[in-house]
């Protein structure tokens, strides 16, 4: 009898070792499981995110001249334009055979007047990335890349006579203002 | 293997480098090697509509007219022959009974070759003036839209290397396609290889003075060299999304060159100093007056001058005679003014004057002050034009007569190849449809 007994415990004790070492390679194979998808953790660096190119929306359409005429007008005086000096400007455009050169004329008009809105050279130097980055959300309704801000910045500050007046008239110039 | 692939294409690249052609700035392959018979020439688009029956018909308002048996010249300064003797209503004053005085004692027909039955192409505006800058048929042409064959200032820039300010373009006006005959949309020339253009009357008026002529003046060296290298860079990071965008090609000395005229231009204006024909009372002769003074300041290679004043025949016959004898006036002080105030192109230019279209051989039904007919432009008569050509080298003569034309509108273009050195064999084959008017 004693020997039935202990017989039947001696057999408990296997299944339940036998039950254990199949609940441990369960967890085990999960554990590896679970490990083995487990996503890589990022390095991080202290470094920020920097945008290598572009970020601006798809620029394929071109302005007409009315178009160019009164965003720029409003870009530089701040101020909307009359449709009397649109349609007139427009006008002398078309008279002009070589338009880049009339846009040029123009803008050098447009910068002759007196109330043009400049920021002084010193404000533009004071914080020259921020002038930088505000004129590019200005003309371009973008910001600059980090590339594009450390040529800027570098180019305005290796040249003397660079001015914010000289600098927009760059910008109203460029081809880029051109589209949108 | 690398190392070996390496020399292979450095190899072929120096021998294609020997071999190939050299492309200069302005885009073409080789200089123009051709021989100039003149360094210059200005055509006057005698435009407007111009009826053969009044101009090289000399007929005045015989047979134009009811009851009006009064034939005549009334282009002395380009037509050999007198002036009407009676009924003369195409000069200054109350009436127009004092008719310009001739400014050429010897009238250009006598000074070079006339064409008298010339063919145009169209009995249109913008047909005509697009088949004499593009010289071949303006099948499929729209209207408002650039010539869609390379004009004559593609040809000049493209294969005979003239730079941007070498070729003009004066025009009266920007309505129509007239501001868009300076170059073409064929996808081989373009703009690039355009002409330069004004429409004076409206850059330089008194709303262009205001818009544009205070424009502020910058230092070339200090601060518009480090502009433009600033708008470079922008526009090399536009392109590199895909954006390119070409402009006339006028370089920088150029442009400023440009700029300069517009100021002095603006001035004159203003202090009433310009250049003008005696006679200065419609658009055409101002039109000319401002074409001396773009060939005074830059001396181009090519120039054209457009002029449309003619065009009141719609409606106005007499208002039209008025128009031609002015054209006359205008062609005759630019020559003179040519030839005695511009050293450098003096005995050096040829000027070739053609009419894009004539008019109806009937009238139309509208009466003037006069009680005369007016005369539209759509009939067969429509397509009889006169070509007059004179300068260095240019046979004189009269060629052709009524019932025997011999000469076409599209021949404009090859003339001024010819003429500026630029052989037409370098022109690829089937653009140009002309022959040159030196050549018959």
């Amino acid at each position: 009898m004693n020997t039935q007994v202990s017989n039947s415990c001696q057999q408990d004790d296997n299944n339940q070792q036998a039950g254990l070492g199949k609940l441990a390679l369960l967890a085990t194979a999960a554990a590896i499981a679970v490990q083995g998808c487990k996503k890589e953790k990022e390095g991080i660096y202290e470094l920020n995110d920097v945008l290598i190119a572009d970020q601006d929306a798809v620029k394929d359409r071109m302005k007409t001249n009315e178009q160019f005429v009164s965003i720029l007008f409003t870009n530089l005086f701040q101020s909307g334009i009359s449709s009397d000096i649109v349609f007139e400007l427009n006008q002398c455009f078309l008279s002009i055979g070589d338009q880049e050169l009339a846009r040029e004329v123009l803008i050098s008009n447009f910068f002759n007047q007196s109330n043009v809105q400049l920021p002084s050279v010193e404000v533009m130097m004071q914080d020259l990335d921020l002038f930088i980055i505000d004129t590019y959300k200005r003309f371009f309704v973008r910001l600059p890349s980090e590339g594009e801000k450390t040529w800027v910045k570098n180019f305005i500050l290796s040249n003397p006579y660079m001015t914010p007046e000289l600098v927009y008239f760059s910008f109203a110039l460029s081809n880029e203002y051109l589209y949108y | 293997m690398i190392r070996r692939d390496f020399i292979k294409k450095t190899a072929l690249t120096t021998t294609a480098a020997m071999a190939m052609p050299y492309i200069l700035p302005s885009g073409r392959l080789f200089a123009a090697s051709g021989n100039r018979s003149a360094s210059h020439v200005v055509l006057v688009m005698f435009a407007g509509g111009v009826r053969h029956q009044e101009s090289v018909g000399r007929r005045y308002l015989e047979g134009s007219q009811a009851n009006e048996p009064y034939e005549g010249n009334i282009m002395y300064n380009m037509l050999s022959g007198g002036a009407p003797s009676m009924k003369i209503v195409y000069g200054t004053g109350e009436g127009g009974i004092n008719p310009i005085p001739s400014i050429l004692s010897t009238p250009l027909e006598q000074q070079g070759r006339l064409f008298t039955e010339v063919e145009a192409l169209s009995a249109g505006h913008f047909g005509g003036l697009n088949s004499i800058v593009q010289g071949s048929d303006f099948a499929g042409q729209g209207l408002k839209q650039r010539p869609i064959n390379p004009t004559v200032f593609e040809y000049l820039r493209r294969h005979g290397g003239y730079a941007a300010t070498d070729t003009w373009f004066v025009g009266n006006g920007i309505g129509g396609s007239l501001p868009l005959l300076n170059y073409s949309s064929h996808p081989e020339y373009g703009i690039k290889y355009g002409g330069n253009f004004f429409a004076p009357l409206i850059t330089f008026s008194e709303t262009g003075y205001e818009l544009l002529g205070n424009g502020k003046v910058y230092h070339p060296e200090n601060e518009l060299a480090p502009m433009y290298r600033l708008k470079a860079f922008l526009d090399n990071n536009f392109a590199n999304n895909g954006a390119m965008l070409d402009s006339l090609g006028n370089t920088e000395e150029e442009k400023q060159s440009i700029k300069e005229f517009m100021n002095l231009m603006y001035e004159k204006v203003q202090n009433g100093s310009l250049l003008l024909p005696p006679i200065t009372d419609n658009g055409d002769t101002a039109t000319i007056g401002f074409a001396c003074e773009v060939l005074n300041w830059f001396k181009p290679a090519f120039t054209v001058v457009n002029l449309s004043a003619v065009d009141q025949c719609h409606s106005d016959f007499t208002g039209y005679l008025k128009s031609l004898h002015r054209a006359d006036h205008g062609v005759g002080w630019l020559w003179n003014y040519i030839q005695t105030q511009i050293p450098e192109m003096a005995g050096n230019t040829t000027i070739i004057c053609i009419p894009e279209c004539g008019r109806n051989l009937s009238p139309n039904a509208i009466l003037d002050d006069n009680n005369w007919l007016a005369y539209d432009h759509s009939d067969a008569n429509a397509l009889r034009v006169f070509s007059l050509i004179a300068g260095p080298g240019v046979q004189t003569g009269v060629v052709g007569s009524e019932g025997n034309p011999v000469g076409s509108v599209r021949d404009v273009v090859p003339t001024v190849l010819e003429t500026l050195g630029v052989s037409a064999a370098s022109v690829p084959s089937g653009l140009i449809s002309g022959m040159s008017f030196l050549d018959y």
